[in-house]
């Protein structure tokens, strides 16, 4: 077929797409279904067409012009994954995702509670450390019997802490995560780090008795944050799996599904974080309240995201049109 | 993402991936410079931003306590930081502002459109694409960062003008190469520099019509070649948009 023959035959067709095209961009609406069919049908005629002429028109303004039409096509007609609603996402995905991470969680428990361990060992026959890591004057008040925690309440607005500890968790998660894609450095360093701090800020307050305050003040935040923060840590560890070892897969696949359950599980679990900050600033510092209400929230509050994350995951809904179809969607290769 | 035979092989229009039907896309990727003249554009938008919220902090939340102002400047430092990038991109289904500005466009790596967590993925990790980002888009055929590659995404120059298909008819024997020059002189004609190079190429072009297929040119002036030509084998302009 001569070029201007294949220009003359086809052209209907794709002026058709593209006036159908620019209506389904301008009111998405505004296409029936029968359209949207017409569409699906004449994207594929016009991608076959841009082969054909790709292949044996190859610089020519109707190769170049179905380039552009089949790329439009292809951005407007397939998506790179499927739209998961916000309760789909809780009840369904999230469950789903965080099954897979458990393995990656049990190792940074694993990993947390060795470093505790160092560190508190560490701290104990070293106490000069405590005094690095907390500073002289945090020692110098526990000396005193008070906790360095109670500045939180007596020299800084509770507003102020409360978003300052939130945005700094929320940092400290965000960073575990996406540290992830250098090979799970960066989240290992964090569980490593938070861990041995943990144990030797223990041994720190063992060693001026003040050891129950401490327990005291960390019993309604301490138990969901540290969770928080390994699960984030053990998504960037899954990351960093994917990328070092991904198996018989090929590894941009391997670390696309990674990250994909890794992001479910970081955007299900960044929200408790405010929680916790508002817990940590208005509830934890509180001398008024018992130790035990503090501990039973704090209980509670794990229980809670434990039990929306260990669910059994629910169906997706499906979204299907009122005669019982679903609803039209041009698939991409993948 | 699969990568059709000679993908990678970036010629001036991009890199080929494989799309539906396992037919080859052609896909102008954006390359580590427009990407990172765009980045740029986007940080400053970023510093500007956060100079703007604390003067609206200070200004507009003059009469709630200093702490508050705080608290609220702290959260809307947080949120531009991490949020700025995806919330952007979410948003406006693949465009930041400096994107808007270099015409770039976030897309799937089959050319669909990004959803919108592979555009919060590819923008998570932009913390440490700023070390490693920008080696690895030189490198890369496809000239994706972590983020890119994390996420499955790639980044294209959006909406490149394309030469409009002027021929109605081509005289037989004519390949592809004669029908591309005489569009692309048929179509750029009006913007050369140097009119007579215009006229000279023409007048090669309307002898090879005339030798090709002679009733194409016959009873036409010749002394305008470009309008000989034009009338030769262009298409009426009512037909020509497609």
């Amino acid at each position: 077929m001569d070029y201007a023959r294949f220009v003359r035959l086809r052209r209907p067709i794709w002026q058709s797409f593209e006036r159908r095209l620019a209506i389904s961009r301008r009111m998405p609406r505004g296409l029936a279904y029968d359209d949207l069919q017409e569409l699906a049908l004449e994207y594929r005629q016009v991608l076959h067409d841009h082969a054909l002429a790709a292949a044996r028109y190859p610089g020519t303004g109707a190769a170049r012009q179905l380039a552009a039409l089949a790329l439009a096509g292809t951005h407007r007609l397939t998506r790179g994954a499927e739209r998961v609603g916000a309760r789909d996402l809780v009840t369904h995905a999230f469950p789903r995702a965080f099954r897979r991470q458990l393995p990656a969680l049990a190792l940074a428990a694993g990993l947390f509670a060795l470093a505790a361990f160092c560190g508190l060992v560490v701290a104990a026959l070293q106490p000069a450390l405590g005094t690095m890591l907390l500073g002289p004057k945090a020692v110098e008040e526990l000396a005193q019997g008070r906790l360095w925690t109670q500045a939180l309440t007596t020299t800084v607005p509770p507003v102020v802490s409360s978003s300052g500890i939130a945005t700094n968790n929320l940092s400290v998660a965000l960073v575990a995560w996406s540290g992830g894609v250098l090979g799970g450095i960066v989240p290992l360093y964090i569980i490593l780090l938070n861990g041995a701090m943990l144990g030797a800020l223990a041994s720190v307050t063992l060693h001026y008795s003040m050891a129950g305050a401490l327990l005291e003040f960390i019993a309604a935040h301490g138990p969901l944050e540290i969770t928080l923060t390994l699960v984030a840590s053990a998504c960037g560890l899954s990351l960093g799996r994917a990328l070092v070892a991904a198996g018989d897969r090929p590894r941009g696949l391997a670390l696309r599904e990674a990250a994909r359950d890794a992001l479910v599980v970081l955007v299900c679990s960044l929200p408790w974080f405010v929680v916790l900050a508002l817990v940590e600033t208005l509830v934890s510092p509180s001398p008024s309240l018992p130790v035990w209400l503090k501990l039973l929230l704090g209980c509670a509050l794990l229980l809670l995201y434990l039990a929306l994350a260990l669910r059994p995951p629910l169906p997706l809904r499906q979204e299907m049109r009122a005669d019982g179809l679903a609803p039209l969607r041009v698939e991409a290769a993948d | 993402m699969r990568e059709a035979p000679g993908a990678g092989d970036l010629g001036e229009d991009g890199a080929t991936v494989l799309g539906l039907d396992n037919i080859g896309l052609r896909l102008p990727i954006a390359g580590a410079g427009s990407r990172t003249l765009a980045a740029f554009v986007d940080y400053l938008c970023i510093g500007l931003g956060m100079l703007l919220w604390i003067l609206l902090v200070l200004v507009v939340f003059s009469w709630t306590s200093p702490a508050l102002r705080v608290a609220l400047l702290i959260c809307g430092w947080f949120l531009l930081e991490w949020g700025y990038f995806a919330g952007f991109e979410i948003a406006s289904g693949g465009h930041t502002l400096g994107k808007r500005a270099l015409r770039l466009h976030v897309v799937s790596a089959e050319g669909g459109e990004a959803g919108s967590g592979a555009l919060l993925i590819r923008n998570l990790v932009r913390l440490f694409d700023v070390l490693v980002g920008v080696p690895l888009m030189a490198f890369d055929p496809l000239a994706r960062r972590l983020g890119d590659r994390l996420a499955g995404t790639l980044v294209i120059h959006q909406d490149r003008p394309w030469q409009p298909v002027v021929l109605g008819r081509t005289p037989p024997g004519w390949g592809p190469r004669e029908v591309a020059a005489a569009e692309a002189l048929l179509a750029r004609a009006g913007e050369l520099a140097d009119p007579g190079a215009g006229q000279d190429l023409a007048r090669r072009l309307l002898a090879r019509v005339e030798r090709d297929a002679p009733g194409f040119v016959a009873g036409l002036d010749f002394r305008d070649p470009l309008r000989a030509l034009r009338l030769a084998l262009e298409v009426p302009p009512a037909a020509r948009e497609i």
